[in-house]
C-alpha cells in the first residue's frame, strides 16, 4: 500500500507535448481511474508512473520514495496489460511465479502465494495449462494473478478489459472491484470506457489533451461537471446540448430557446451571469426528460411541447429522439412510457438538474 | 451463331474449367524436364560403367555403389563439408544475433547501416572469394600487413596454401559473407517479439539472461529453424568460395562434396561413378530435409 | 529493449551503440572497400609495401581495359541470360503459384515437391543435366543456360509468389468473377496489379540468383558463352597482374545487383528467407 504523488509531470514525444504539467496525489489504498478520449495521455501517464516511458520534467513519488529516474524493476510496481502479456511458453503456474522466481524467492513461498492467488481468482484448475489453451477472460485472470503474488504496494491496470467481449467485461469488472475490496492495494486503472470508470473508481481523473480536466468522486463529476467536456464525456447516452440564451433580469434567470420558448430557471439553481443576455448551451441529460402527464409538475420542472421522431425500445428503457428549441435531443424513458402515447407529446424537463455551459469557455456556470 | 463463335466459346469454357491445370502445366513441364528426367537418366547411368575411356552402356549391377564404400576420398569430402557446416553455422547464428541486438533499438541512421551491412550477402560468392583472396595475399594483402603490424615483425602467412590456415581462411570468408543474412532475419524476428511481454518481465525484475532464455528465444525459434535450414543446405553445397580460395587444396584438404563431385564428373569424366555419388548425395539430403521439414511442421 | 533510467544514461547507451555500430560496419565493409580501392589503383599502388590504403586518384584505367579487351562483354552475357531466365521464371512461376494458391492444385504434395527442388545441391542437378545437354547439343549455348536458370529458379518463384498471392483478399477476385470475368481475365486484371510489389521483389531475387551463379555456368559453358563469375575465375591462378582485372570486374559485376537490392530493400528479408520471415 502506498501513496502516489505526481508533481508537475511533463512529457514530450518529439514535438508533441503529451503530458502538460500533471499534478496528482493518489491516496493510500485508493482506486483511481484515469479516463478520457484516445490521445488524452492516460496510458502515457500510467506508463510514466511505471517507468516504461521516460518523462521530460517532474517528479513521481511512490510510498514517500522518489522513483523518478529509477528503472521499472526498482519501483516495486505490479502491472496488468491490455493484451495480458503472458509468456506463451510457460504454464499458468510458471507465468504467475515468474516474477517471484526472478527475485529469487524460495520455492515453498512461491507455491504458497501462487496457490492463494489462484484460489482468489478461481483459476486453480488451470495452473498446468498453457496460455494458448485459455479463454480471454481466463488469461486476464492469470495476468491479474501474476500481479497479485508480487505483493507490490501499487497496482497499475492498462485498459485490461478492452480485449474482452461485453458480457465478459462486466464479469471481470466485478472481479476487479472485489479484488480491491479484498486486498486494498493502491490501484491506478486506465480505461476509455466511462462505465468502467464510474463503477470502479473511488476517484476519477478525467484527462484531456495531456491535462487533468477534472478529478473527483464519480457522482461528483457526473452531477457537478466543471466543463462541458466532462458533462459530455460521462453519461450514456451523452448529455443533450441545446443552444440558447440566458436572460438575466434582476434575480430571475430565464433560458430563451431558439424556437422562442422561455423556460424560467428555479431560484435554487444558482447561476452567475454578468451580461443581461448571454449565449449558453442548455445541458439536459436524457434521464432528466420525462413524458409530462396531465398532473401538475413539481417546482423547477417545465413543460416543453415536442414531437417524437424516433422511438427505440431496448426492453429495459426506451430512447426517444425529439426536438427541443429546434435541436435534436435524446430522452431516456421507462420501458412502457411511450405505449399508447401520441407522437406529439410534452416533455417534462427537470430544470433543477440542468447545466448551463458557456460555449466560449466550455465552463459550467 | 456461327461455328467460329461456338468454337472460341467452347475453347474459353474449356480453358476456364481446366484453368488450374493449364496454369501449372508449363512450370511443371520445365521442372520435370530439367529436374526429374535427367535425374532418372543419371540413376540409370549409375548402374552402367561409363568412364572417360569406356562407352559401355551395359548393366553392371551395383559395381559403382560398392565402390562408394571403398572410396575414402568421398568420405573425407563429406567430412570436410560437415566440418565447415558445423563451425560456420553456429558462428553465423551467434554473430548475426549480436548484430541484431546492436541494431534492435531504434537509432538514427539505422536504415543506412543495415543497407551497408547487407552488402557481403548480395555479392556473388565468387566475388566474395576473390575479395578475400586479395585480402589474404601473402605479400600485398592487408591481412598479412595488419597481423605483421600487431606481431611486431612481418609475417609470411600463406592463407590459401598453408594447411593450418586454409580452413580458417575459408571459414572467415564464409562467415563474413553470410552473417548479414542471419543478422537480417534475426533483426526482423527480434523486432516482432511482443513488447508488452518484455515490459512485464521488466516490471517483474527478471534478469536479461532469464528474459533471453524464457521469452526471447522461444519467440524467435521458428525463424532460427528456417535460417538454419536454408543456411545449412547452402553450406552443404558450398562450392564457389572454395573454388575461388583454394580450389580444394592443398591437395584435397579442403575438398568438399560438391568439389569432389565436380572433379570426378568433369575432370576425370568417371561418368557412371559420378552418377552413383550424385544419387548418394540426393538420398542423404532427402532424408535430412524430410526429417527437418517434418519436425518443423510439428513445431508450427 | 532497454529501460535505462535517466535521459543521461540513455544518451550514453546510444553513443556507445553508435560507436560500436560504426566500428563493426567499418570492419565488415573493409574487404569490400579494399576490392573497390584496388580497381582504381595503378599497378604500382597495388603492389606497394606497405599497402596504399587510399588510392591516389580515381583512375578508370582498369575499367577501360576491361571494355577494350572485350571482357566486359561477359557482363552483357550475364545480363541477357539472367534477365531472360528471370522473366521466364517469373511468368511461368507466377501462373503456377496462382493455381497453387487459389485452387490448391496437387495439394501439399505438389507444393512440397516443388520446394524440395530448390533444396537440391546444384552439383547433383548439373551433372545429369550436363549429360542431357551434351546429347541435345545445348552445351555452351545461350538458350541452354537460360533454360537451366529458368528451371532452377522456378521453385523459388512459385514458393514466394504463392505466399504473396495468398495475401491478396479473395473477395476482390470473387467480385470480378461475379462481374463476368473469366479466370484468365481475373488473373490479369485483379491479381497481377495487386501482387505488383511481390512480383518486383521476387523478380529481383531471381535475377540475383541467376546473376551470381557460378557452378552451372562453369560446367555448361565453354568458350562461346561466358558469364561474369566464370570470367572472373579466369583471372585467378596466382598471377598478380590480374588483380586489377579481378577487382574491376568484381565491382562491375556487383553494381547491378547492388542497385537492384537497394531499391527493393523493403522486401529483402522476406525475399531471402523464402518468405518465412515477413520482415
Amino acid at each position: 500500500m502506498a501513496e502516489v504523488r505526481i508533481k508537475d509531470l511533463h512529457k514530450h514525444y518529439g514535438h508533441t507535448h503529451a503530458l502538460k504539467g500533471i499534478d496528482l496525489t493518489v491516496g493510500d489504498g485508493e482506486f483511481v481511474v484515469f479516463v478520457g478520449p484516445s490521445g488524452c495521455g492516460k496510458s502515457t501517464l500510467l506508463r510514466s508512473i511505471a517507468g516504461l516511458e521516460e518523462i521530460s520534467r517532474g517528479d513521481i513519488e511512490i510510498g514517500g520514495r522518489v522513483v523518478t529516474g529509477l528503472r521499472p524493476r526498482d519501483r516495486d510496481i505490479a502491472m496488468v496489460f491490455q493484451n495480458y502479456a503472458l509468456y506463451p511458453h510457460l504454464t499458468v503456474y510458471d507465468n504467475i511465479a515468474f516474477g517471484l522466481r526472478a527475485r529469487k524467492v524460495a520455492e515453498p513461498e512461491i507455491s504458497r502465494r501462487v496457490d492463494a492467488a489462484a484460489e482468489m481468482l478461481g483459476i486453480t484448475t488451470l495452473l498446468s495449462r498453457l496460455p494458448r489453451q485459455l479463454s480471454g477472460g481466463q488469461r486476464q485472470r492469470v495476468a491479474i494473478g501474476r500481479a497479485i503474488v508480487r505483493q507490490a504496494p501499487l497496482f497499475l491496470f492498462d485498459e485490461p478489459l478492452s480485449n474482452l467481449d461485453a458480457k465478459l467485461r462486466d464479469e471481470m469488472r466485478n472481479e476487479i472491484k472485489r479484488l480491491h475490496k479484498e486486498i486494498s492495494t493502491t490501484m491506478i486503472y486506465v480505461t476509455h470506457d466511462q462505465v468502467e470508470a464510474m463503477t470502479l473508481a473511488d476517484r476519477i481523473v478525467l484527462l484531456r489533451d495531456g491535462r487533468i480536466e477534472q478529478q473527483g468522486a464519480p457522482l461528483d463529476l457526473f452531477e457537478r461537471p466543471a466543463t462541458g467536456f466532462v458533462a459530455g464525456f460521462l453519461g450514456s447516452p451523452s448529455i443533450n446540448l441545446v443552444p440558447a440564451k440566458l436572460l438575466s433580469r434582476g434575480a430571475v434567470r430565464t433560458v430563451l430557446l431558439e424556437t422562442g420558448e422561455q423556460l424560467e430557471l428555479p431560484p435554487t439553481h444558482r447561476v452567475e451571469a454578468a451580461e443581461p443576455e448571454k449565449p449558453v448551451l442548455l445541458g439536459l441529460r436524457p434521464q432528466h426528460l420525462a413524458v409530462a402527464g396531465a398532473a401538475a409538475l413539481p417546482p423547477g420542472v417545465v413543460r416543453v411541447p415536442t414531437r417524437a421522431e424516433l422511438i427505440q425500445p431496448t426492453g429495459t428503457r426506451t430512447f426517444v429522439t425529439a426536438r427541443i428549441g429546434g435541436t435534436e435531443v435524446t430522452a431516456e424513458f421507462g420501458a412502457h412510457e411511450m405505449q399508447g402515447q401520441d407522437a406529439a407529446l410534452e416533455f417534462a424537463v427537470d430544470l433543477n438538474r440542468c447545466l448551463l455551459i458557456d460555449p466560449a469557455t466550455d465552463k459550467v456556470l | 451463331m456461327t461455328t467460329a463463335t461456338s468454337l472460341s466459346h467452347r475453347l474459353s469454357l474449356f480453358s476456364d474449367r481446366h484453368f488450374k491445370y493449364l496454369m501449372v502445366a508449363p512450370a511443371i513441364f520445365i521442372l520435370l524436364l530439367i529436374g526429374v528426367f535427367p535425374l532418372v537418366y543419371s540413376f540409370v547411368v549409375s548402374f552402367q560403367n561409363l568412364t572417360m575411356s569406356d562407352a559401355n552402356t551395359s548393366f553392371q549391377g551395383l559395381l559403382n555403389y560398392r565402390q562408394l564404400f571403398k572410396d575414402t576420398r568421398l568420405w573425407w569430402a563429406l567430412a570436410h563439408t560437415a566440418l565447415i557446416t558445423a563451425i560456420a553455422l553456429p558462428l553465423e547464428l551467434v554473430f548475426g544475433f549480436l548484430l541484431a541486438q546492436l541494431f534492435l533499438e531504434r537509432m538514427p541512421g539505422r536504415q543506412v547501416y543495415v543497407a551497408l551491412l547487407v552488402l557481403p550477402t548480395i555479392l556473388s560468392p565468387i566475388v566474395a572469394g576473390a575479395t578475400w583472396r586479395l585480402m589474404f595475399d601473402v605479400r600485398f594483402g592487408p591481412v598479412g600487413q595488419i597481423v605483421g603490424f600487431l606481431a611486431g615483425s612481418p609475417v609470411n602467412l600463406l592463407w590459401t596454401v598453408n594447411p593450418n590456415l586454409v580452413y580458417p581462411a575459408i571459414l572467415i570468408c564464409e562467415v563474413w559473407q553470410w552473417t548479414p543474412f542471419m543478422f537480417l532475419l534475426l533483426l526482423a524476428a527480434l523486432s516482432n517479439v511482443d513488447a508488452s511481454q518484455l515490459e512485464a518481465a521488466e516490471l517483474d525484475g527478471a534478469s536479461y539472461g532469464r528474459v533471453l532464455r524464457q521469452i526471447i528465444i522461444p519467440a524467435i525459434k521458428p525463424v532460427i529453424a528456417i535460417a538454419v535450414l536454408i543456411r545449412g543446405l547452402d553450406l552443404f553445397r558450398v562450392f564457389d568460395i572454395i573454388w575461388a580460395l583454394t580450389q580444394g587444396g592443398p591437395g584435397t584438404m579442403t575438398e568438399t562434396i560438391s568439389l569432389y563431385t565436380y572433379v570426378i564428373g568433369f575432370v576425370q569424366f568417371d561418368t557412371s561413378y559420378t552418377a552413383a555419388v550424385a544419387f548418394l548425395v540426393v538420398l542423404l539430403l532427402t532424408v535430412v530435409v524430410t526429417w527437418v521439414l517434418r519436425r518443423m511442421e510439428l513445431v508450427r | 529493449m532497454s529501460f535505462a533510467a535517466t535521459p543521461r544514461q540513455r544518451r550514453i547507451r546510444l553513443t556507445l551503440r553508435y560507436a560500436v555500430a560504426a566500428i563493426v560496419t567499418v570492419l565488415f565493409l573493409f574487404p569490400v572497400y579494399w576490392l573497390f580501392a584496388i580497381s582504381f589503383k595503378t599497378p604500382d599502388e597495388i603492389f606497394a609495401v606497405p599497402p596504399v590504403w587510399v588510392p591516389g586518384e580515381l583512375r578508370l584505367d582498369n575499367y577501360l581495359a576491361l571494355f577494350k579487351e572485350g571482357d566486359a562483354a561477359t557482363i552483357w552475357n550475364s545480363l541477357v541470360i539472367a534477365g531472360t531466365s528471370s522473366a521466364l521464371a517469373m511468368a511461368l512461376g507466377t501462373f503456377c503459384a496462382y493455381s497453387l494458391a487459389r485452387f490448391n492444385t496437387g495439394g501439399e504434395n505438389l507444393a512440397m515437391w516443388i520446394i524440395s527442388q530448390r533444396m537440391m545441391p546444384p552439383i547433383v542437378i548439373v551433372f545429369p543435366v550436363f549429360l542431357a545437354f551434351v546429347y541435345a547439343g545445348m552445351v555452351d549455348t545461350f538458350h541452354g543456360l537460360i533454360l537451366l536458370y529458368t528451371a532452377f529458379n522456378l521453385p523459388y518463384v512459385i514458393w514466394m509468389m504463392r505466399g504473396y498471392i495468398a495475401d491478396i483478399p479473395l473477395e476482390l477476385e470473387e467480385s470480378a468473377l461475379v462481374d463476368g470475368c473469366t479466370r484468365w481475365q481475373t488473373f490479369w486484371k485483379v491479381v497481377f496489379p495487386m501482387a505488383r510489389s511481390g512480383l518486383m521483389a521476387t523478380a529481383v531475387f531471381t535475377f540475383v540468383f541467376a546473376w551470381n551463379d557460378f557452378i552451372f555456368a562453369l560446367i555448361l559453358t565453354r568458350t562461346e558463352v561466358i558469364t561474369f563469375p566464370v570470367q572472373l575465375t579466369h583471372y585467378m591462378g596466382g598471377q598478380s597482374q590480374f588483380w586489377s582485372k579481378i577487382s574491376a570486374m568484381s565491382v562491375l559485376g556487383t553494381l547491378p545487383v547492388f542497385i537492384a537490392v537497394t531499391l527493393l530493400q523493403r522486401y529483402l528479408v522476406r525475399g531471402i528467407s523464402l518468405g518465412a520471415v515477413k520482415g
